[in-house]
Formats: C-alpha cells, structure tokens, sequence
C-alpha cells in the first residue's frame, strides 16, 4: 500500500494524497479514509471532502493543532477498512440528446467519425462513476472505462451554457447543474435537477456513486419535467 | 417591521459564519470575505459568534429602520449617517424606529459589515444564512439585495447596558500595499526553487478581477512550473494561491470553488486574509513565507483576545 502525504492547505485544512493518478482504486482508498474517519471521528475535524486522490480535511486549530491532526489521520489510514462490496449504487439519469438539447450532438459525430446513434450508445451503454462532487453545488466529475471518445474540449469556451446540460469529452461526462461557462460539447440535456436547494437531499448524484445515462424522446422530457417541477419526481436507483 | 431597503448599494449581501459540511457536495462555505470586521460587529452588538450580518461592498445604500435596533458598523469607512448625522464606525450605536441610515462610498478598505443585536430574520439554506450569490443560494432569495426589500429583526432592542463601553479602535487599510504571510503548499513542490524564491521577492498587482470568488493578481513576470501547470484536482482552501498555467496568482476567497486543478503554491494564513478582503484593485503585494506552527499561533491569540472582550462585555 502506497504512503500517504499529508499536504498543508493553510492553517485550517490538510489534503491528504491516497495516490496520484485518477483511478478507481485510488479513489476508493480516498473513500476508505472518509469512512474511518466517520467512523472515529477527530475532535476538532469540522468537514471533509473526497476528491479523485485526496481527501480534504478542514479542522479547527483551536482544538486541535498540525501535527496533531496529522498523527490522528495516520492511525485512521492505519486503521481503513475495504468498503462494503457489491453495493453499486446506479443512478438512472434520463437525458435527451441532439436538436435544441444537445446542439453538439452532431459536432461530436463529426469529430469521432460516426454518426449520432454511435455518440448516443456509447455514452448510455457504459456507465460512469462519480468522482467527486465539486466546481459547483452537486456538479458531478464523472468518468466511464471504456471506448472514449478521441475530441477534447471545445476550441473556444462558451460564456453561458444552460443548467441541467450533459457536457463531454473523451471518457468524461458531467452534468451542469446552473448556468455557467462551459469548454465541453453539449450533447443533450436531463430534465432532472442536478442541485435543487429545496428538497431535503439537493443532490442527484453523489461522490462513488454511478451514472446511467437513459436516452429520452422530447415528450418523455417534457412529461419527467413536469413530474420534477411539481415534486413528484423521484430519482430512480439501480443497484 | 424590519429594515426596509431603500437603496441596496453596490453588492450587499447576507453572510454569517458560513455553511459548513456541504464542501463534499461542492457547495462552498461562503461567509464574510473580511472576518476580523465580521467578528467585531458581531462582539460590538452583544451578539454570538458567526450571526449573520449584512457585507457591502464599495457602497453601503440607504436603510429604513422600521423599528428600533442597536448595530455596529465595521470594515471599511463609508461615512454613515443617520437621518443626515455622521454616526461613529467601530461602536454600539441605537437606531430609532423610523430613522434611515445611509451609507455612502468606500473612503478606506472596501467591506463595510453590519451587525444587528439579536441578527436578521432570513431562513436557512443547508444550515446557514450566508449568501452564495453565483449560484442562487441562501441569503435574500439567494441573490444581492434590492431595493424593497425587508429584512426582519430577529429582536427589536433599542439599547445594551453599558452601550458606551461597546467600543473597538478603528481599522486603518493600507492604500497602496499590503504584505501577506503565507504557509508553503500543498503543491509548492511544483516549482523550482528559484521559481519559488522569486514568487516571495518579487510582488504582484491587484487586478480588476477581484471579488467574493478569488482575486486575480498580475506579475511582470509569470510563475514558471515545472510541469504544465496542471494537476489532479484536489481541494481548495480560503485563501488558497492557484498559479494556473499563464503564471498569474489567483487567491482563492470566500465565494471560491471547492475543487480546483492548478497547482497552489501556498495560502494565505487566516489572520491576513482581512487585508486583502479589503484592498482594491491596483494595489501591490507582497508575500512572505511563515510557517503552519506560527499562522496558527496567531490564530489562536485572535481568537482568545475575542473571547475575553466577549467575557468583558458580558456577552452571551
């Protein structure tokens, strides 16, 4: 098992490196650490957060110091246990992709030399697994393993782009939870909520979660976007 | 009942200590850009720690106090009246109802705080009432306010005992340059040692892009990396010095994103954040390096000064 560093984010916080490439074991272990740490928790830790190799950890110095904190996290690391296994959580996420809702649809095709049916198949036959949540309130930074696409970001970046875009390039995929600036091709859009403040869980997805991309005809969206606005919708979990 | 907003200023918004534990959802904590200011308000109107206060910014506007109160005006100096009195900054002051406070421009510093006893009726979001303007959360309908609009009090009290003691020294901003001190890493070893040596001795400018989110410096010469300037993303903190790869310093504030993919050379140790808050574009910046025992060092001594003037006062 790799050592782990214990970087100084100022005097309140620590990143603590499980790794340094992006990779789902590196990533468990950043989840392994989160959970021991749950589990015995630091007097004096007010938050953490997962990132693809590193956890964050926030802490008050007035209760407990540096190097302190830093000998309590390393008998946490010692400590981690593997996480449960065979609790794959899927999160369904309808998209509709192409004409006013993808308008980079048919850009992708182009780029990667096939048409949109070939666009629309690989990003709803493999699933993608959240990373982390970051950048904005419950923006996912998802990935899938297998047949990426080759083009990379757009040339020039968007000012705006709107909420609720699906955004991708080469094995990436996130989902834009409010109008925001954006360098990826928009291939379609959810009629979810990615981030909605108002219910008791805001959230779609979440950090070592999966994403299933399920494509949907225009009236299928408009009929899930009516169902979410009223707040009957329910997110569907595949396991 | 309240305080009707008449003129709402620049960019005023509610902020109090700030969302804590939503970071993993990539909602960041927010809270006041200048905390010493903050804090003073807060210990000057009797009220406990992290309540929530309005934060000005460059302008204060025009406030029609709708029943009596007792605030406490703090941060940068934007010459208040009331009902056309000049009124003191840094002290207990009693508002009658009826009485309209008007703020003007910011003469030194940019940030003006102000406390109400008892603080502001504003619902919670995910536990707090600070405002996340960017994206539509907390505060007044998760925006700046407006005019027309009214911000109950949570308590309606014309008067503290020994008001008169309630008083701090005023806070004088620097106006041309401010030094920063500054904890090494996470990612300091992403620079050579000379690179790292010439980000202490040479300074940087304050840009125009400098608000609740980060502030962009300008160098003559860029930070050089020694990779391509990018990494694997990793957390952010208050104060946290991203060199993107065009090697021009971003501090990261109150606003900022949780995660971020540059590389951070050092941050800024929270008893000097409150200069930059409060310094305005143009003006020179110094760093120098200290170390995590230290920054927290003083810290700490903030932190109990606060809490014995908080005794002193008898405070809640």
């Amino acid at each position: 098992m790799d050592e782990i560093k214990i970087l100084i984010s100022g005097d309140k916080a620590v990143s603590v490196q499980m790794g340094e490439e992006i990779s789902l074991e590196v990533n468990r272990r950043v989840l392994m650490l989160r959970a021991e740490m749950d589990r015995n928790p630091i007097p004096g830790v007010t938050e953490t957060m997962p990132t693809y190799a590193s956890l964050m950890v926030h802490y008050n110095p007035e209760v407990i110091r540096y190097r302190d904190l830093c000998k309590e996290i390393k008998v946490r690391a010692a400590a981690m246990q593997p996480l449960p296994e065979g609790e794959k959580r899927i999160v369904e996420v309808p998209v509709c992709y192409g004409g006013e809702y993808g308008p980079d649809l048919e850009l992708c095709a182009k780029l990667e030399k096939t048409t949109p049916e070939e666009i629309i198949r690989k990003h709803s036959q493999h699933d993608y697994y959240v990373y982390m949540l970051g950048f904005a309130p419950g923006h996912p930074y998802a990935a899938r393993f297998a047949e990426p696409y080759s083009f990379k970001r757009r040339e020039t970046a968007r000012v705006m782009i709107p909420g609720r875009s699906v955004v991708v390039q080469q094995n990436l995929s996130d989902l834009i939870p409010f109008d925001q600036p954006c360098g990826w091709n928009i291939i379609g859009q959810t009629p979810c909520d990615i981030c909605n403040y108002k219910k008791e869980d805001p959230f779609l997805v979440h950090a070592g979660e999966w994403i299933r991309h399920r494509p949907v005809t225009p009236e299928e969206y408009q009929e899930i976007r009516a169902r979410v606005e009223e707040g009957t919708w329910e997110r569907t979990i595949i396991s | 009942m309240g305080i009707l907003v008449k003129e709402p200023g620049i960019f005023t918004t509610v902020q109090d200590g700030g969302r804590v534990g939503f970071q993993q959802y990539g909602v960041t904590p927010s809270g006041p850009m200048d905390e010493r200011a903050f804090a003073q308000a807060n210990l000057l109107v009797g009220n406990l720690e992290g309540t929530e206060e309005l934060e000005m910014t460059f302008s204060g506007g025009r406030y029609l106090f709708e029943e009596a109160a007792v605030i406490a005006l703090t941060g940068a100096d934007m010459k208040p009246t009331v009902n056309g009195e000049p009124i003191p900054m840094y002290r207990a002051v009693s508002i009658a109802a009826g009485q309209e406070l008007v703020l003007g421009f910011a003469v030194n510093g940019c940030r003006t705080y102000m406390a109400v006893t008892g603080g502001l009726e504003v619902t919670p979001v995910m536990g707090s009432k600070a405002t996340l303007a960017g994206k539509h959360l907390g505060g007044i309908d998760g925006r700046k306010i407006m005019a027309g609009d009214n911000i109950g009090l949570t308590a309606s009290v014309p008067a503290l005992k020994d008001q008169a003691k309630r008083v701090f020294s005023r806070t004088s901003y620097p106006r041309k340059e401010i030094t920063l001190r500054v904890v090494p890493g996470p990612q300091n070893n992403g620079f050579s040692r000379e690179e790292y040596r010439k980000f202490f001795w040479y300074g940087a400018e304050i840009t125009n892009e400098c608000d609740r989110q980060g502030c962009r410096l300008q160098r003559k010469e860029p930070v050089r990396h020694i990779g391509d300037g990018n990494i694997i993303s990793d957390g952010i903190a208050f104060g946290s010095i991203q060199i993107p790869p065009n090697g021009q310093p971003i501090i990261m504030m109150a606003d900022r994103q949780t995660v971020g993919g540059y590389p951070k050379i050092g941050t800024v140790i929270s008893v000097d954040l409150p200069l930059l808050a409060q310094a305005r574009p143009g003006m020179k910046v110094r760093f120098v390096e200290v170390g995590i025992e230290l920054a927290q060092e003083l810290y700490l001594r903030e932190k109990q000064t606060r809490k014995q003037i908080a005794e002193r006062w008898g405070n809640a």
